[in-house]
């Protein structure tokens, strides 16, 4: 790997790594913070596709990571918005954050047990 | 590595042949001030086609290239720096945060909406238009007054 992918791409998941606690504690403010660290590494990982082509799988991943975090965000943004009178509705919005976070959750697990992980 | 990276660079610059004994940092520097150019050239066509004609999907690219845009500027900040380029990035992405979180929060809560709560919805859903409409208006005047190429 070049020199300056290989340093922006360590320091891009070095961010990542740091705020993975967020995903583990569920919290709003802490999975935006990884949302936005998966996010940026994803852009990294895309750019520099053209300069080492193994960095694909892990691009795939994060870009399907990120999907699933986003859904889990925007229902975040809904769910404080929803008036209270909106308990069913709210409920169902609650399960799907959930299941939006396992699926995020299982996606991190496969990449950190994955080969491509060892690239970082 | 770099045998690959200069036939990588011919073809991103047209097969421009790059010189024998160019190292690896000055081509992949090379490269990226290519990238920029494109991207910001690419930001600059999606903020021309939202300010036009306004609509869900214009402004999403302004999103997402912005966003790209503003990331490869941070990530390449030491060795091609453009803070006042970046600056406007930030600031036009932040122009577009409102539009964009009340459209999507509509879309959601109209498909989530349970039946028998939907007369409950129905002004939260009239008020979120309301943001929706607001904000792209306000989106468009300001990106009216931006310009990312030189």
């Amino acid at each position: 790997m070049p020199e300056v992918v290989d340093r922006v791409v360590r320091m891009r998941v070095s961010e990542v790594r740091h705020l993975a606690v967020g995903l583990e504690r569920r919290d709003k403010q802490g999975l935006h913070d990884f949302r936005i660290a998966c996010k940026r590494l994803r852009y990294a990982l895309e750019r520099f596709l053209p300069l080492d082509s193994t960095l694909q799988p892990a691009a795939e991943r994060f870009a399907q990571l990120q999907d699933a975090l986003g859904d889990a965000h925007d229902l975040d943004v809904l769910l404080t918005i929803l008036p209270p009178t909106m308990a069913q509705t709210q409920r169902r919005l609650q399960d799907e954050r959930q299941r939006c976070i396992d699926r995020a959750a299982e996606l991190w697990t496969q990449f950190a047990q994955a080969n491509d992980s060892h690239h970082f | 590595m770099i045998s690959r990276l200069k036939s990588q660079f011919a073809k991103v610059e047209g097969n421009t042949p790059v010189e024998p004994g160019a190292d690896e940092r000055r081509v992949i520097v090379k490269w990226l001030a290519k990238t920029i150019r494109n991207e910001r050239r690419a930001l600059e066509r999606a903020r021309r086609r939202f300010v036009e004609k306004p609509s869900e999907r214009r402004l999403h690219d302004v999103r997402t290239t912005g966003r790209r845009f503003r990331s490869l500027l941070e990530d390449v900040a030491d060795l091609i720096p453009a803070p006042q380029l970046l600056r406007r990035v930030k600031r036009a992405a932040a122009t577009t945060d409102a539009a964009r979180d009340a459209t999507v929060i509509r879309q959601l809560l109209e498909r989530s909406t349970d039946a028998a709560e939907a007369a409950t919805a129905r002004p939260v859903l009239d008020e979120l238009r309301h943001q929706e409409a607001i904000a792209t208006r306000l989106a468009r005047k300001q990106l009216r007054r931006t310009r990312f190429l030189p």
